[in-house]
């Protein structure tokens, strides 16, 4: 079949060129792979989504009402702002590169992934700590994933917070139904991360199919 | 000069004849015809009680000399009850639509108001020319974690009411059901189906945001459907289908991610492909179906109905008993 040769002429030149000396930076698997890496991306997303779910569930009825009432339909404040936003102007949003693509969910989820690793060192109950703790690997694992896309197609990494919990800057909330607040916006900025990241990585998957690959190695001068 | 007055079912309606005096001798006319003097109150019309049938043209004529004094168009209704508002984005990102009516007639004029806000800003829903009582509002922006506020306002001479929803942008996602579905048999395949369709011309980009399908399908004769999950594509053999059975045929979609299931499309009727019978005598006729008894109805085990997804609880037993139960009675019909 047509698409067999095209792999085989491709693979022998990737063994090829992975041989020379000069080249060790160039890892045919990784960028093979970006196309499987996309739909796993892709995947964790969904996963992840579902997982949230349950868990803002159960957050949501720790904090009590009016947080887990259904309607619950506050003003967005000032200092909710420091979340990072999926909104997105929709022309806007069709015209990112890939790059950029990629580099905003990177970003989010890292931040996202600090806040809530706050929120798992403040909770009471054991169960709520459990799912927190559960959740947070998921999310490492989203990160990690996203990282290893971008890497695959030569991204660079977006520089950020990667390591320390507590966000810098991130002024405490002065009173227990703000900080609560703050909590009910996480949640539900998360919850639109990931709606979004599934229609993120479905443009991706479009784009980024295997056969491209061997315009990135053209692209490097080969 | 005359003018148009509204009332309510079941109210009194006193009409005075314009400027004239309350002893004034007049006649009224209802579309014309007089009305019997029992119903007057000196110059004053009473209406007791008034219902729909009552309205019209009422005229009151100066007793003489025949003057028209007077003249007012009656129109009885109702005051409107709570509408009913739905909203729906089944052209998902670009924005959404809502449609609204009310549960009974108020037999009155009424104007309807609409307003949307989303978070502190009002947005303009623009209504549409056909069909009335639905507007339409394009996404500014996409991903939105603040809720759409739409509040319905119904108005009409003798009162007004409203009513509001609240709702998240992914929420009201629903896809039109998908278009041309077709359902063929396969030549040489009496247990196969092939259906295909299209996506719904509704929704605007099937690339950025890919549809999935649901396919149900059942013989005629069967009340149970089978389903089939379909992420993506649009088409599906299905090739457990009992032979020289009619089937019936539907499929609906939903947005890979978010919302909910369109409603199902357009059923469609199909038989698989049978075998061209090769004589015609009566004799012939009984030796081919029993040859063919045996080959046609060679069921598919009754687990396979059992196995489908969608069979949960103590409800796939009920079938596999039903599929057995009519499998069998079929087969000794055909011995």
């Amino acid at each position: 079949s047509p698409t067999g040769d095209s792999w085989g002429i491709f693979t022998f030149l990737c063994a090829a060129l992975c041989n020379l000396p000069a080249l060790p930076a160039l890892n045919c698997s990784e960028e093979l792979g970006a196309g499987q890496s996309i739909q796993q991306t892709y995947d964790l997303t969904r996963y992840l989504e579902h997982q949230l779910r349950t868990l803002a569930g159960t957050y949501l009825n720790y904090l009590g009402p009016p947080f887990n009432e259904p309607d619950f339909n506050p003003p967005r404040l000032a200092r909710a702002e420091r979340v990072p936003s999926a909104t997105v102007d929709l022309d806007l949003w069709r015209g990112l590169t890939d790059n950029a693509r990629l580099a905003a969910n990177y970003r989010a989820y890292s931040r996202l992934l600090c806040y809530l690793r706050v929120l798992d060192g403040q909770v009471g109950t054991a169960e709520l700590r459990h799912r927190l703790a559960h959740f947070c690997a998921s999310l490492q694992g989203l990160v990690l994933s996203i990282g290893g896309v971008m890497s695959s197609l030569g991204y660079p990494l977006p520089a950020g917070p990667a390591g320390p919990p507590a966000p810098p800057g991130a002024p405490a909330a002065p009173n227990d139904f703000l900080k609560k607040m703050d909590d009910f916006w996480l949640l539900k900025e998360l919850q639109t991360w990931l709606w979004r990241s599934a229609k993120d990585f479905n443009r991706l998957k479009k784009k980024v199919p295997p056969a491209v690959v061997t315009l990135r190695l053209e692209a490097r001068g080969f | 000069d005359s003018h148009i007055q509204y009332e309510r079912v079941g109210a009194d309606v006193t009409m005075k004849c314009g400027s004239m005096d309350w002893d004034a001798a007049v006649t009224w006319t209802a579309n014309g015809t007089d009305i019997d003097e029992s119903h007057l109150n000196g110059s004053y019309l009473i209406l007791k009680n008034v219902d729909l049938s009552q309205s019209g043209q009422y005229s009151c004529y100066e007793g003489s000399s025949w003057h028209l004094k007077y003249q007012t168009y009656l129109r009885v209704g109702t005051p409107p009850k709570e509408p009913v508002l739905m909203c729906r984005s089944n052209n998902y990102p670009k924005g959404f639509y809502c449609s609204w009516h009310l549960p009974t007639p108020t037999y009155i004029p009424n104007t309807f108001n609409i307003s949307v806000i989303h978070g502190t800003k009002d947005m303009v829903c623009e209504k549409d020319a056909v069909p009335k009582n639905r507007c339409h509002i394009r996404y500014l922006q996409l991903f939105s974690t603040v809720k759409y506020k739409v509040t319905l306002t119904v108005t009409n001479a003798l009162g007004k009411n409203s009513t509001t929803v609240t709702f998240d942008e992914f929420a009201i996602v629903k896809p039109d059901p998908p278009e041309s579905v077709v359902a063929k048999p396969v030549p040489n395949n009496p247990r196969r189906l092939e259906v295909s369709w299209q996506n719904p011309s509704s929704w605007p980009d099937p690339e950025s945001f890919p549809l999935k399908f649901f396919l149900r399908y059942r013989p005629l004769i069967l009340d149970q459907w089978q389903h089939v999950e379909l992420s993506d594509g649009t088409s599906h053999t299905i090739t457990d289908a009992y032979a020289g059975k009619e089937y019936i045929i539907q499929v609906a979609a939903k947005d890979n991610d978010i919302g909910t299931w369109s409603d199902w499309s357009v059923a469609v009727h199909a038989t698989p492909w049978t075998e061209e019978p090769k004589h015609l005598t009566t004799e012939a006729q009984i030796t081919e179906t029993t040859s063919a008894s045996t080959s046609s109805f060679m069921a598919p085990p009754t687990t396979k109905i059992c196995d489908k997804g969608a069979v949960v609880g103590s409800g796939a037993m009920a079938v596999c008993w039903t599929a057995g139960l009519v499998v069998a009675a079929y087969s000794v019909l055909f011995i």
